[in-house]
């Protein structure tokens, strides 16, 4: 762990800053057994480095990502997304749409687990970082990806573009004896009406979401990759 | 009776934690009469989503009927998620002020 005054001169702010970062959530600490406030060394890199090039080199590259951002399991995931939930809450600007936010981001999370139970690649598990001040949220898996998972029950699917489409757009039954495939429509849904922005990647396509805007925006992405890459901003 | 789903946590949002909910729920499930109706309080719940509710209230709405209502809550996600579960099952949920 770090003291204050080594993280003020790390970050180049202030100690009072730094104390009024932990009271709004920015920057959290914990107090030592007498009182003072202090910080995790692995806090303090993540603050420093960029959370979007983290997820995308492990799902791109397979580099490796600290345990604080990885949930190898739903149970892990969800404790993280309530944490998440209760830093959102304390934001006054988000305080009518803070709940909608986590939902977003519980049902991609859940997705990436409810797929790939069982069959996951090689390492299990979501990449699940936020940043409540950069006003952002990065889900990764290195799962089989949206065209894979929905083959089995539409064969006739070719392409990562056309998947994306089907798994916010279309209602896909015939799942049994699974019964899920709705969640992304409720993420499309739920960015349609309100102030949050999605770029969801996968394969070689990517979707862009964000308010007022009904119609899918999906395109080729720069690179291809297997899994699933969200960014969500609000 | 009444289903206080807080009982089940804040943050509702997976399916396994949904099946889970449902399934501990049964004994009480069979201790409903046979006109008696069941609302849904959603009082004190901060994020639900459509997995979490589809796998709790969508086999509630097919077995009760509009013995279900819900009572009116202003979260969002509630909202929200009800809006998805009616339009998938081409349901309506009963509300209740």
């Amino acid at each position: 762990m770090i003291a204050i005054g080594e993280v003020a001169e790390l970050l180049g702010v202030s100690q009072d800053t730094l104390r009024r970062w932990d009271k709004n959530g920015r920057l959290p600490s914990v107090k030592s057994s007498g009182g003072h406030r202090l910080y995790s060394r692995f806090q303090i890199e993540l603050y420093l480095n960029d959370m979007e090039v983290m997820a995308k080199e492990w799902v791109e590259l397979g580099k490796k990502i600290s345990t604080e951002l990885h949930c190898p399991d739903s149970s892990v995931f969800q404790a993280r997304l309530h944490k998440m939930e209760e830093l959102l809450s304390r934001v006054e600007r988000l305080k009518n749409i803070f709940p909608l936010i986590v939902a977003v981001a519980g049902e991609i999370g859940n997705n990436s687990f409810d797929h790939n139970l069982g069959n996951w690649p090689d390492i299990p598990g979501v990449f699940f970082g936020y940043d409540i001040q950069k006003r952002r949220t990065v889900l990764a898996d290195r799962g089989q990806g949206v065209l894979a998972t929905l083959q089995r029950v539409r064969p006739a699917l070719e392409t990562h573009a056309e998947a994306l489409r089907v798994a916010f757009s279309e209602v896909v039954s015939g799942r049994a004896p699974e019964n899920r495939g709705n969640g992304l429509k409720f993420v499309r849904q739920v960015i349609a009406d309100n102030s949050i922005g999605l770029v969801f990647r996968t394969g070689d396509a990517e979707l862009i979401l964000k308010k007022d805007k009904a119609d899918l925006d999906i395109h080729a992405s720069t690179t291809e990759f297997r899994g699933c890459l969200a960014f969500i901003t609000f | 009776m009444k289903i206080y789903l807080q009982k089940f946590g804040t943050t509702l949002t997976s399916r396994q934690a949904g099946k889970e909910a449902l399934l501990a729920f049964q004994p009480t499930l069979s201790e409903i009469g046979i006109d008696e109706p069941i609302e849904i309080d959603f009082e004190g719940v901060v994020t639900f989503s459509p997995s979490w509710g589809d796998e709790f209230l969508t086999p509630l709405q097919k077995e009760f009927g509009e013995r279900l209502t819900i009572k009116h809550t202003n979260n969002p996600s509630v909202q929200a998620t009800l809006k998805l579960l009616e339009k998938i099952h081409v349901v309506r949920f009963s509300h209740r002020q």
